[in-house]
């Protein structure tokens, strides 16, 4: 018999026997048909799918392949180690030991019984996604991805879990013991290892970055190979070694012997394979390290500017060849001995020419030096030639990056994206000066010096040749000659970037600017649902450019705006320096393959939105209309960011793509170049930037305080410079530096006049268009302007940690008529109790009504709101001052930002409720300081939850997994988020609806039988009647019980204690009033008394706040 | 065929000795291993069927050494192991096929046929479609049978067959094992069941802890015990006093007294009359007399 025979006989009635294992058909069955579902819910036209799930054509199959991996992984160990465990009752298994057949054939034999299983599983599991794929129009269907997922997933995790469970059952000979094993090891692996170490350990591929682009295929196909290949590798060894211990004698020594050894040869293998799978891994991100030391010894080297830089580029495979022929000059006051350039690494240079002279240059990595080769006098200028040509080393890019951040995968539905900076392949390239694809005299990235600004913008020319159909998008005016594209930027850019691709191009000249999509062919998705725009989209585009450039005050400065469609891989960071992403170039925006996941690209789901929002509107819009209103909203939100979403969380998504185009208007433009401030140019961004910004924040409902409140403890502890060079999250920097300029800017606005100071920055820079100023120039142009000099200003706040702590007091709201006319005063007291100066800014908006409802808030966001200027004071330490509003429109809301203070929330958020009608008198308008006020009367007595006063007892105990859950992470963590309800304790919470100082906090726990008890004790100076009022959230109580409670009522349950005894009131919560609400008065002694209440209630969570006693 | 076992010794991890210095030389036909449970038969023949090496000695089958050789021989066995009861989900005719297909090179027709062929010959072609683990005590015996001979054995190496079978069963089993002998095969039977070995072995050894007490043909250990086994009827009192003293091989009550065989060297009783004895009366003689094993 031969041993393949042998091993196809095991594997055909092996199979048969795990067929009939009622196991393995549940497990089958159970998956089909969740894949079945999830297909159908996601992929096919029962619930109208996103866009972005169906225009992936490698999604479908890579989707159905993942969902399953980590069952599969389990179900193999299961089956597996059944099949080969030796049970000494077995003896039926002896009569097969006793034929004569290898070791190896028979373990061979079960794993193939089990291979072919899952083969046949995979093969109709992957059929459901097929039938979806092939019934769905509007899917693409690409049959190569229905092979190569299977291969690259599946059967490298099957033969490795085969593998291994064999392995183990074998050594161990015991079932029960080598799956509790496995399922921990791979537990580990998800719970511990998730999206570390770049997956490696995922050996169920499960998030092992492998999706592929449409527009350009695999992205690092290299590293995923050699991870599945270690895989199927390590699984042959551990089949091998399965049969090499096996409790049954060898058939021959030799047999066993060469079976170990194969074993142990396949081992040594996996292991070298480990070894490139690793140096793979640390090979970038020990380059980059080395790199960022290059740029620290370089970053205080002077250097030329260059003024002048002409490329020609010609694509030849994975490389490319070029030449640059560059002008440079000596803006120093001191000569220059030596200059240099920075250029990937990647890229050899094969000649260097100085003023037509061939000079000698020192490499070292990125940076390439000329040394004592030709001294350039202060202003003198030089003409210099590089040739060079290789490839394009991607990890150069984005230095500044720390290595989670580098290797935190994008989600994308249920898929880690692989990340690329650069793209430089046969079929197409996408260069962004971040990965140095030509020379610079900027330096980059560095611990010790992390920003060096560019002093001037530079004279770009691009000459590329492209291969036949293929199109180069770059900035400037393009010059084609057959397959060369000539590149001839109107103006010095800071930048430019290069795109070669199958590009369709589509353009329309409005108003001297041309705008342009260079797009990937699309199967006239964009006709079928924007196709009526054509003969309108002129107007569109005018109406929108007039409204973004009269929101930022600012001008267009380029001819051009071209939109350029890149692969889906594409990836960029937030930096600290910059305001700006990669996928922001001037000109241009790189806007994701398909419109990626922004919603807004989804054009077919969006004008359904449209329709059934239309229908609940009773409106008719015709299609035109509607293409219309679908085509500014994915402008509007996604590029000039004048409608916004609405929920976000604070210090998660750091890495969000942002394709506001603002940058454009001041980064690529213009800037105010600083050595002493590199935080000023971002500073001025921000400060001019009017996207609208999101408003809610949904870090307090998780964690009790908001991010910005988390920054807020930071600043107040660390000074910024500190903040910048310490380990701390970027979230948190990047944040901690937005509040810092905000803070900056909002101050200075106080200081200068905040209308006369914003638009003095915005002359400024439509004064000096498309170039770089002085910070000194900026400094004396406002210094003669305002008379002031903003250099001290600067230092205090960047480097103050003092922080004031605002108390907003005696809020009054009348509503007066003035003449015919309904006005409205809001009048607010504002005290600085901190230990600094400090600066508030109000605003007043249109109430969104507490609704949650999505429909509700898209159409908000679609109507594009007004923002209205918000009112800024600078409120001294230890002042009281009054701000007076008169209003035309009765607002609902009034918002206090506080910015850089102790205030939690930070930003407060009041329903301004009913205005009390008022007989005409002096309308007060703008703010004054009000004189000390005596110390509060006795007359009021307030025990807030943050008092001695106040107390709380739960006899509850938390449960076992609770308090081994709390006792494994200790934390001295004041408040919680309101979304975690504890069972066991009253845990305090903060936010604008709470009482308190500058500090408005409540105590929460969830509702139960009123065994949990909170507790306001007062003493009181005088004894007698009381008034006994409680701080209550009112109608926000309620919120998420708004729409369907059928009229419920809740009650709280509080006794008072007072002189005469107790009294329990059942207080009904729903009919509760924003503010103090009345719960009766009594008679107090001298002791006092006290309020209890109890956790008593029918809604789902009790607070306990403030509670007030005023005498009668 | 011919094996020659020489020296052969099994001792496991655990200390225990199960087989002890085994010489035996065993040719064509049938050939029993007779002993008591735990006296190191299915050891011996786990030996044989190479599931597991011997400590010390040799085996050699025609005149192959059975470690060296272990890919030969084991194409040449047919093994029915003792507790042959517990299947994976396979039919009755599948377990064939899959025994077929490792032990045989028979095209598939051929082996489907051959497969067949065998369950008519073990009665179980009526139940070939059924789960081999819904079948019987009996006819999974039958085709723990049927799977030792599909590749057509030299060696046929069968542990305790008749366990646990009822009488009909049994008698067919022997039956096939006797049609067997008749062809050029040797098999080896093992049982505790003394019955098995006298109605079909022409061969056998007696093995007792290990170690080999008798070796030869049934008939020449009867002649071992001839005018050592006697019959004598008493009453209760005294059929107590003699069973104390006596090893009694059988008892029968016959109108309020005691019909009893025992073994003796002397006549035991002066009623007692010698009678005729079978390998069963050797087998208890061995036992009791010459090893000092109690069996009574």
């Amino acid at each position: 018999m031969s041993a393949v025979s042998n091993i196809l006989t095991i594997a055909r009635y092996e199979s048969k026997v795990v067929w009939r294992n009622w196991f393995f058909r549940i497990v089958s069955l159970a998956g089909i048909g969740f894949v079945v579902i999830f297909n159908l819910a996601i992929f096919s036209e029962i619930d109208q799918p996103r866009r972005f799930e169906l225009s992936n054509s490698w999604m479908m199959p890579y989707t159905t392949m993942v969902m399953i991996s980590i069952a599969q992984a389990a179900a193999v160990v299961f089956l597996a180690t059944g099949l080969i465990k030796k049970d000494k009752k077995l003896d039926t298994n002896e009569v097969f030991f006793a034929r004569p057949i290898s070791n190896l054939d028979y373990v061979l034999g079960k794993a193939l019984a089990l291979f072919n299983l899952f083969f046949w599983l995979n093969l109709l599991l992957l059929c459901i996604p097929l039938i979806v794929n092939l019934t769905n129009p509007n899917t693409a269907f690409n049959p190569l991805a229905f092979v190569i997922y299977p291969l690259l997933i599946s059967l490298p995790s099957v033969i490795f879990t085969t593998g291994i469970a064999f392995l183990f059952v074998t050594l161990l000979r015991n079932q029960p013991i080598t799956i509790v094993l496995l399922l921990g090891l791979s537990a580990v692996e998800l719970i511990y290892y998730f999206d570390k170490f770049s997956y490696i350990l995922d050996f169920m591929a499960f998030r092992l970055p492998m999706l592929a682009s449409e527009m350009t295929g695999f992205a690092h196909l290299n590293f995923a190979l050699w991870q599945r290949a270690f895989y199927l590798v390590a699984g042959l060894a551990f089949l091998f070694l399965t049969a090499f211990f096996l409790d049954r004698l060898a058939s021959h020594k030799r047999v066993k012997l060469l079976t170990g050894l194969v074993g142990m040869v396949l081992v040594a293998a996996a292991a070298v394979i480990m070894i490139r799978l690793v140096a793979l891994r640390e090979t970038p991100i020990a380059l980059r390290q080395e790199m960022i030391a290059v740029n620290g010894q370089w970053a205080e080297v002077p250097n030329v500017d260059i003024l002048a830089h002409l490329i020609h580029l010609e694509q030849v495979e994975n490389k490319l060849i070029s030449t640059s022929a560059l002008t440079v000059k000596n803006n120093r006051s001191e000569p220059l001995a030596g200059f240099y350039f920075t250029l990937n690494p990647g890229l050899d240079i094969s000649s260097l020419t100085v003023n037509d002279t061939k000079v000698d240059f020192e490499r070292h990595l990125q940076v390439v030096s000329i040394n004592n080769a030709i001294t350039l006098q202060p202003g003198e200028k030089a003409d210099v030639e590089i040739s060079y040509e290789g490839a394009i080393w991607e990890s150069v890019a984005h230095l500044e990056v720390d290595q989670e951040r580098y290797e935190f995968p994008r989600d994308y539905l249920m898929f880690a994206l692989p990340k690329k900076y650069a793209y430089l392949q046969p079929d197409y390239v996408l260069l962004t000066s971040d990965v140095l694809w030509y020379p610079d005299t900027q330096i980059g990235y560095s611990r010790e010096s992390p920003r060096k600004e560019r002093t001037s913008f530079i004279d770009f020319q691009l000459e590329v040749k492209v291969k036949e159909s293929q199109t180069a998008v770059s900035q400037g005016e393009i010059i084609t000659d057959g397959n060369v594209f000539r590149f001839q930027p109107e103006y010095p850019l800071p930048k430019i970037s290069l795109a070669i691709g199958a590009y369709e191009k589509k353009e329309i000249t409005v108003d001297s600017v041309t705008y342009a999509v260079y797009q990937y062919p699309d199967d006239n998705y964009t006709s079928e649902y924007l196709g009526q725009l054509t003969d309108t989209l002129g107007l569109l585009i005018r109406d929108i450019v007039n409204e973004y450039e009269d929101g930022q005050k600012l001008t267009y400065p380029f001819r051009r705006l071209q939109f350029v469609e890149t692969p889906l891989l594409f990836a960029a960071y937030n930096k600290i320096y910059e305001n700006q992403q990669a996928y922001l170039q001037p000109e241009t925006v790189y806007w994701p393959e398909e419109g990626g996941d922004i919603r807004e690209f989804d054009f077919r789901r969006q004008l359904k939105d449209m329709d059934e929002q239309a229908k609940r509107d009773n409106q008719v819009l015709s299609d035109k209309e509607k293409q219309a209103n679908v085509f500014k909203d994915l402008i509007k939100k996604v590029f000039t960011k004048q409608s916004g979403t609405v929920w976000f969380y604070g210090n998660r998504d750091e890495d969000q793509p942002d394709y506001s185009l603002f940058p454009q208007l001041y980064s690529y433009n213009s800037g105010v170049v600083s050595r002493d401030w590199p935080l000023l140019n971002r500073s001025i961004s921000s400060f001019l930037r009017k996207d609208l910004q999101t408003e809610n924040d949904y870090s307090r409902n998780m964690n009790g305080i908001s991010f910005e409140e988390e920054c807020n403890e930071l600043l107040r502890t660390t000074m910024i410079n500190e903040i910048l060079t310490s380990e701390t999250n970027f979230n948190k920097i990047n944040k901690s530096v937005s509040l810092k300029g905000q803070y900056l800017f909002a101050y200075l606005g106080q200081l200068l006049g905040q209308d006369e100071f914003k638009g003095f920055v915005q002359n400024w820079i439509n004064g000096h268009q498309r170039q770089l100023t002085s910070y000194g120039d900026f400094r004396a142009a406002l210094q003669q302007h305002f008379g002031l000099d903003i250099d001290p200003v600067i230092r205090q706040v960047y480097f103050s940690t003092a922080q004031p702590a605002f108390e907003i007091d005696n809020v009054q709201k009348f509503e007066v008529l003035d003449g015919d006319r309904k006005r409205y005063q809001v009048l607010l007291d504002i005290k600085n109790t901190g230990d600094n100066d400090g600066v508030i800014e109000v605003k007043f908006n249109a109430d969104d009504g507490g609704n949650d409802n999505q429909f509700s808030r898209r159409r908000e966001a679609q109507q594009v709101k007004e923002e209205v200027p918000g009112y800024l004071s600078v409120i001294k330490l230890g002042e009281t001052k009054q701000l007076g509003f008169v209003l035309d429109e009765k607002p609902e809301k009034i918002t206090i930002n506080t910015l850089i203070s102790r205030n939690i929330p930070s930003v407060i958020t009041m329903s301004t409720g009913t205005f009390s009608p008022r007989k005409l008198t002096t309308l007060f308008e703008g703010e004054k300081v009000l004189p000390p006020t005596e110390a509060t009367s006795q007359s009021e007595v307030i025990v807030d939850n943050e008092d001695p006063g106040f107390s709380t007892f739960s006899p509850v105990e938390p449960t076992y997994l609770r308090a081994y859950l709390d006792s494994k992470s200790p934390s001295d963590q004041k408040y919680f988020g309101s979304w975690h309800r504890s069972r066991s304790k009253w845990r305090a919470t903060t936010g604008s609806n709470f009482y308190g100082k500058s500090i408005l906090s409540a105590h929460f726990t969830r509702a139960g039988g009123g065994d949990k008890l909170a507790t306001w004790e007062v003493t009181l100076q005088d004894e007698g009647f009381y008034d006994v009022y409680v701080y209550m959230m009112g109608k926000n109580q309620n919120e998420f019980n708004g729409r369907d409670d059928n009229n419920q009522q809740f009650n709280y349950d509080y006794t008072i204690h007072h002189s005469d005894g107790t009294d329990d009131i059942k207080f009904n919560i729903s009919k509760a009033e924003f503010g103090w609400n009345y719960l009766g008065s009594y008679y107090f002694g001298r002791t006092g008394g006290k309020v209890v209440l109890t956790n008593e209630s029918d809604f789902g969570t009790v607070y306990a706040d403030a509670v007030k006693w005023v005498k009668q | 065929m011919n094996i020659e076992i020489r020296g052969l010794s099994k001792i496991y991890p655990n200390g225990h000795a199960a087989i002890r210095n085994v010489d035996l030389d065993i040719g064509s036909g049938m050939f029993g291993l007779l002993g008591p449970n735990g006296a190191g038969k299915s050891s011996f023949m786990r030996t044989l069927v190479t599931l597991q090496s011997a400590t010390s000695g040799s085996i050699l089958i025609e005149g192959m050494d059975i470690n060296e050789h272990r890919q030969k021989i084991r194409a040449m066995i047919g093994y029915l192991p003792q507790d042959f009861t517990f299947f994976s989900k396979l039919k009755t005719w599948e377990f064939l096929d899959y025994a077929a297909r490792l032990a045989t090179n028979l095209k598939k027709k051929d082996r489907l046929i051959k497969v067949d062929y065998l369950l008519d010959q073990v009665g179980l072609l009526d139940v070939r479609e059924r789960m081999a683990n819904k079948l019987s005590g009996g006819m999974k015996r039958r085709l723990g049978i049927a799977q030792a001979l599909i590749g057509d054995p030299k060696l046929l190496v069968i542990d305790e067959p008749t366990t646990g079978l009822d009488p009909e069963e049994r008698i067919r089993f022997r039956n096939i094992l006797s049609d067997l002998s008749q062809k050029d095969v040797t098999i080896i039977l093992s049982t505790h069941i003394v019955g098995d070995i006298s109605s079909t072995c022409h061969n056998m050894a007696m093995l007792n802890k290990g170690e080999v007490a008798f070796k030869g043909s049934p008939e020449g250990m009867i002649d071992q015990v001839r005018g050592h086994v006697w019959q004598v009827t008493l009453g209760d009192e005294e059929f107590t006093a003699l069973k104390n003293k006596y090893s009694v091989v059988s008892t029968i009550p016959v109108e309020g007294l005691w019909e009893a065989q025992l073994i003796a060297t002397n006549q035991p009783h002066p009623e007692a009359k010698n009678v005729n004895p079978n390998l069963e009366h050797a087998y208890v003689y061995f036992m009791e007399n010459q090893l000092g094993v109690s069996l009574v």
